[in-house]
């Protein structure tokens, strides 16, 4: 029984690991523009293909088909902020950017749709089946790649935001864009930072995710609700919460598949999103939602 | 041309014309407007992408000389596998295409909800992808299914679990749908009644992505001789692989072997790679039949998409063949359709043949062929039946 506990674990941390990337993108928008991003979703699956393709198609390694997720995640993010969100924000209005990333969904699940065809890609690396064992465990590479690169991804983010000027520059935006303003701080370039870090994210998030997701155009918006989970528990905008909140989920999701049934995993993660909501509506961490990001 | 004449011209012209636009059936135009909800979009898309190229190439060979005197038509509605979008496709079709009769859906779920609404409108609806008991029992005079419900393939596969394979232990996966529940319910009434031991039952959503959680809690259980397995292809393919991963199957050096039905398309295989290996399922096709029909139809695939065809190809081609067929005994609307659909017996499809028992359901066995995964990702029909 210990081995088992121990192997979810494992699983948990893994799930864990790649649900955080997903939502930390999704905060870090959240917490400088306040503003929810439905295309995130999107963003994931492109990453996801652009590695695909990079590995697939060009015969390129897996680690730069990783690289090449992330250079496509950060320019689709600047590309729909330039043309779509930038200028609707610009208009006064908070409501028209929401709907825009609605509409941006769409749009791309629908041109990927188009390109890529509905039939579920098989993402295979050439990690994904080379299993270590040792006792009763076991772990994939891939797997292994995963806590990895999500490890370092996470850390150099943290420390960009804590240690950097424009990471320090990012949080005054997001606790008062006009004071900020006030201090010589551009704010709609530093908004367009923060969009194409988060859309990065995402497509890296992407790459690590398509071998183990059902890889179709539709893949991101299946773990999309779960990082929207995360990043309220987490508390909107709250880094460090988030990273919390994605590993607990990646928990309930092993430990309630070993222990009740996985049938319920969503019970038990929205129940908990709930709670938050009612005990601790900023999160798990700050005790004002200025204190996020 | 005098005034009169022109006048006349002019009137004949008009009748004409009024003539035509209140013709009320399009039997009168000698077309047969065929509907066809398929899942287009969404996780069970891959079904709606490969039923088109079955149904093309049967148009292509159904319109060639027509038959009877008539033609076929189709139009597509995205119905998504799923309830809402089924039942506002469905409505869509009725309303503004009119068909004197429809095809699909692929999801149970799906198929169950549009199921009154066909009844509603009086036209047939033949299916050949839905599994759910509930579709023909209690089922409506209106829906027709050509493949085998849950009931024919979930005792067929247990008994022949229990008895070629001499599997006692199971653990059933499947998702919670009504087909997953319900081909998942019959497999462990006819195991248990043999005389097998079902060790769990664990049932998902659509949105699971990782199952390396279900297969370490599967790992965990000991001895496990066959793991009966109802999903989309793309949630199978990740068990199959989470499974081999945590050392329970065949392909992963364990000894376990997974049973499908036949949601799973062929090239499931190439996909899955080693972790298919000793994978047994049911598949509806058999493309090593050597019956002319099926083998004209293999080459006429071969040639109009350059890609061998998979038994969901085969499944929309049989429909389609099915309704010329009626329409060569008399078809000719959506109630004549309805009635000489019900009285066919023993016509022959590439999947096999077809002959309806007063549930509507199609009642020949010999739809059902099984396959076994073999380590080169090759298969053999293992000729069960």
């Amino acid at each position: 029984m210990i081995s088992i506990v121990l192997q979810q674990g494992i699983n948990g941390i893994v799930i864990g690991s790649l649900y955080v990337l997903v939502a930390l993108g999704l905060t870090l928008i959240y917490g400088v523009l306040v503003q929810i991003n439905f295309a995130h979703a999107d963003i994931v699956t492109l990453g996801a293909f652009a590695a695909y393709a990079t590995t697939h198609f060009f015969g390129e390694s897996y680690v730069v088909g990783i690289a090449a997720a992330l250079i496509a995640g950060a320019a689709l993010g600047w590309l729909v902020n330039a043309t779509i969100f930038s200028p609707l924000r610009e208009r006064g209005s908070e409501l028209l950017p929401l709907i825009a990333t609605i509409g941006v969904s769409i749009m791309l699940q629908n041109a990927m749709l188009a390109l890529l065809g509905p039939i579920p890609y098989a993402f295979d690396t050439p990690y994904s089946n080379h299993v270590l064992r040792l006792g009763g465990l076991f772990l994939t590479v891939q797997n292994m790649l995963i806590i990895v690169v999500s490890s370092a991804s996470i850390i150099l983010l943290y420390g960009f935001m804590r240690f950097t000027f424009l990471g320090k520059a990012l949080r005054a935006v997001a606790q008062d864009r006009e004071t900020a303003g006030l201090l010589g701080i551009n704010s709609n370039q530093l908004i367009m930072l923060t969009f194409v870090i988060a859309s990065a994210l995402a497509g890296m998030s992407g790459a690590l995710l398509g071998p183990v997701l059902v890889l179709t155009p539709f893949a991101g918006t299946s773990v999309i609700v779960k990082a929207f989970a995360i990043v309220i528990i987490g508390g909107f905008g709250n880094i460090e919460g988030t990273i919390i909140a994605g590993l607990l989920v990646g928990f309930i999701e092993s430990f309630t598949t070993q222990f009740l049934d996985p049938g319920l995993i969503d019970i038990v993660v929205f129940a908990l999103l709930l709670l938050t909501l009612a005990v601790r509506p900023t999160g798990l961490i700050a005790d004002k939602r200025e204190e996020n990001v | 041309m005098t005034r009169f004449r022109i006048f006349a011209y002019s009137g004949v012209l008009i009748c004409g014309i009024v003539a035509l636009a209140a013709t009320p059936s399009s039997a009168a135009d000698h077309i047969i407007k065929i509907g066809a909800l398929l899942p287009i979009s969404g996780p069970g898309s891959y079904f709606g992408a490969q039923d088109k190229q079955g149904i093309e190439l049967a148009l292509d060979q159904a319109n060639k000389a027509g038959v009877g005197g008539y033609t076929f038509e189709v139009q597509y509605e995205d119905s998504s596998c799923a309830p809402l979008p089924a039942t506002q496709a469905a409505k869509r079709l009725i309303d503004e295409y009119k068909p004197d009769v429809l095809i699909g859906e692929e999801c149970s779920d799906a198929t169950l909800a549009v199921m009154p609404i066909i009844e509603q409108a009086k036209i047939p609806l033949i299916n050949a992808g839905s599994s759910s008991i509930k579709v023909t029992d209690p089922g409506n005079p209106w829906t027709f299914r050509i493949m085998p419900n849950e009931v024919m393939q979930g005792v067929d596969i247990a008994t022949n679990a229990y008895k070629r394979l001499n599997a006692r232990t199971a653990v059933l996966l499947h998702e919670n749908t009504n087909a997953g529940i319900g081909n998942a319910n019959v497999f462990a009434d006819t195991f248990t009644k043999l005389g097998g031991k079902v060790l769990t039952d664990i049932g998902f959503g659509r949105d699971v992505n990782d199952f390396t959680a279900i297969a370490t809690r599967i790992a965990g259980m000991g001895d496990v001789d066959v793991i009966p397995t109802y999903t989309l292809e793309g949630q199978g393919l990740k068990i199959t692989q989470a499974l081999m991963q945590a050392g329970v199957v065949k392909g992963g050096g364990g000894k376990a072997i997974q049973l499908g039905t036949i949601w799973l398309p062929f090239g499931f295989e190439q996909k899955a790679g080693n972790a298919a290996i000793g994978y047994i399922r049911i598949v509806q096709f058999d493309p090593t039949d050597q019956r002319p029909l099926v083998r004209d139809f293999i080459q006429a695939f071969k040639a109009k998409f350059n890609a061998d065809p998979t038994h969901l190809n085969a499944h929309a081609y049989d429909q389609i063949m099915l309704i010329a067929d009626v329409v060569k005994r008399g078809g000719k609307d959506p109630q004549s359709i309805r009635d000489k659909l019900a009285e066919t017996k023993d016509v022959a499809g590439t999947t096999g043949s077809v002959e309806f028992d007063k549930s509507n359901q199609n009642v020949k066995m010999d739809t059902v062929h099984y396959m076994e995964t073999k380590p080169d990702l090759s298969w053999v029909s293992l000729k069960w039946n």
